[in-house]
């Protein structure tokens, strides 16, 4: 695919690459935008590699997601992308019915999750989608964290049939996994080992959750963590068994602390093993331009805001 | 699938469909009568005369493809579909039972011969561009036909597509607007005005057709020429009454979605129609 160590790559990149390279051997795959190609990073990498098999709907991304749904019932297989909110919630009806209900392979990816889109503001930071992505029934929902992650799970879905969202950050992350790794949606990853606390984290948070279990482990406190890139399906078993031993759960998602991760955990919690739960993210509130760290410092979801969840188990 | 034309022969053909349509609606207890005889001569048009399908091999690659957009007229496709042997013509009477594989919008995993799922509106333009463009990808020369509601040219999502389709000049994409002129709350130029209909695909560098969506030959000619138009996509602004043949209801915006809560109710419809004496293609209690 490229001869640079992926993680020196932006995810973005990595995202183009990985779509390259699949629609090298596979003449359905195909690339949808709604005018934020370079966002995306499809164009220049896609567009200029199959220029056949991408398409520019301009800004309209209810189009792109008919359009995809129309190709992917022809048996194509597109990956639509726009920022969160215009990926999710703005086309939210268009995804339920020309997508999920009539069960056409679309892959939908939503670039810049929560704060991560930083100087766009308010109007751009989408803190829901994992919430309403979650609850459309046909629907699964991923968050990858690094760049080994982001390929190997484009990878398992353009391989696997159905709608799909996935969440992309789009710069350079840091590595935490490597080439060997293979995304399994049905299995949370397990970061590290303890019984001060279950600490689960998805997508851009898992860094600054591995940054807070390291530096708890520091102070002699290990703490159970798990990776959930995907969250639909939602691995039960492993929130269940650690719960079961630690009695306190962490959740921490770049997100509404209302519906995604943090909501899953409480749902499958409560009906299987009540068990007391921290839900980290942002409390209900809409987003406002600023650096990603003065919002991880304002929703109370930075590294010293986990830790301290952590501790209070 | 192309017949010789027989106008009597179409006549009596399209009175049965108002027919049953009626009738399964009816016994349904409620349906989209309107929007269904408002389109039956330009379906069997299509099924009958121009498009190309194989009932025996409903995935056939080269046939051309039908997205109701509208999929409230899921009704006259239906009848379409088992007249032409897609399934059983028994299932018609089964219309919106529980169960039911002919659902009251249309559902490409339900029904046999439905290539999309539709009826939240103004989706279904933007997926027939789908189809254009994987046609086009693969070099395949099938058309790819979409039926959009003029109420339904109210949405947004429409013009997002008729854009997209006119700039790509998606020749192989015909749209067919079933212009009756009413929609739920009235007519469509008091709720809000459509016109000029043609000056706006033109605009969005669509090919323009009208055509009297009730008669044979106008239908015919026009999706002729439509299919022959290789400068991008066609747009064909069918002049039709809504709910034609139901006298109670015709041209009526009531006729969008009727209740039948009685014999009575059914009566009504029934008699109401200007074409009798059809025996029904299933069987009855």
């Amino acid at each position: 695919m490229t001869d640079i160590p992926l993680h020196e790559l932006e995810m973005r990149n990595v995202y183009a690459l990985t779509l390259v390279d699949l629609a090298d051997s596979n003449p359905n795959i195909a690339v949808i935008e709604a005018d934020l190609g370079k966002a995306s990073g499809t164009i220049p990498t896609f567009s200029e590699a199959h220029p056949d098999r991408f398409i520019d709907t301009g800004v309209a991304e209810a189009n792109m997601i008919g359009i995809g749904a129309g190709m992917a019932v022809e048996g194509f297989i597109p990956f639509c992308a726009s920022f969160t909110p215009f990926a999710t919630r703005r086309v939210y009806d268009a995804i339920t019915i020309s997508v999920a209900y009539a069960d056409a392979n679309v892959k939908i990816v939503g670039t810049a999750p929560g704060i991560t889109t930083g100087a766009n503001g308010g109007t751009h930071m989408c803190f829901q989608d994992l919430a309403i992505m979650r609850a459309m029934p046909n629907m699964t929902v991923f968050s990858p964290c690094d760049v080994y992650e982001l390929a190997s799970c484009v990878r398992w879905m353009a391989e696997h049939e159905g709608p799909m969202y996935m969440q992309m950050i789009r710069p350079t992350q840091p590595q935490i996994f490597d080439h060997d790794y293979a995304f399994d949606p049905a299995t949370a990853v397990r970061m590290s080992e303890g019984d001060a606390a279950t600490l689960i984290s998805t997508g851009w948070m898992t860094q600054f959750a591995q940054q807070a279990v390291a530096e708890l482990e520091d102070d002699g406190v290990a703490v159970d963590h798990f990776h959930y890139a995907s969250v639909k399906p939602f691995d039960e078993d492993s929130l269940l068994e650690s719960a079961a031993t630690t009695g306190h759960v962490v959740t921490v998602e770049n997100q509404s602390v209302i519906g995604g991760l943090g909501g899953a955990a409480c749902e499958v919690l409560s009906e299987k093993m009540p068990t007391r739960v921290t839900r980290l993210g942002v409390n209900d509130q809409f987003g406002e331009v600023a650096t990603e760290q003065y919002l991880l410092d304002k929703h109370e979801m930075n590294v010293e805001h986990i830790k301290q969840a952590c501790r209070e188990g | 699938m192309s017949e010789a034309f027989d106008r009597e022969a179409f006549d009596d053909l399209a009175g049965e469909f108002r027919y049953v349509i009626t009738d399964m609606i009816c016994r349904s207890g409620s349906g989209h009568l309107g929007g269904s005889l408002s389109l039956v001569e330009t379906v069997i048009s299509l099924y009958w005369r121009i498009m190309k399908f194989d009932p025996d091999n409903p995935q056939w690659e080269e046939r051309d493809r039908l997205i109701m957009s509208k999929g409230h007229a899921g009704p006259v496709l239906y009848v379409a579909l088992a007249y032409q042997g897609f399934f059983p013509k028994e299932e018609l009477k089964t219309i919106n039972e529980n169960g039911t594989n002919l659902p009251s919008h249309c559902d490409r995993l339900l029904t046999t011969g439905i290539d999309m799922t539709a009826g939240s509106l103004g989706q279904g333009m933007s997926a027939a561009c789908g189809f254009a463009l994987a046609a086009r990808i693969r070099g395949q020369s099938h058309d790819v036909y979409c039926i959009v509601g003029d109420g339904e040219s109210d949405e947004g999502m429409v013009w997002e597509a008729a854009m997209f389709a006119g700039h790509n000049r998606l020749s192989n994409l015909i749209g067919i607007t079933d212009y009756n002129k009413l929609q739920i709350d009235g007519r469509t130029d008091e709720v809000v005005t459509l016109e000029p209909l043609a000056d706006k695909w033109r605009s969005f560098n669509w090919e323009v057709m009208e055509m009297d969506g009730h008669d044979w030959d106008d239908i015919h000619d026009t999706v002729k020429a439509a299919r022959e138009f290789e400068g991008g996509p066609v747009m064909i602004i069918a002049h039709t009454t809504k709910a034609r043949g139901c006298a109670v209801v015709q041209d009526r915006p009531e006729s969008h979605n009727i209740k039948v809560g009685d014999a009575e109710d059914f009566e009504k419809y029934m008699c109401a129609l200007d074409c009798q004496d059809y025996e029904l293609p299933y069987e009855v209690e």
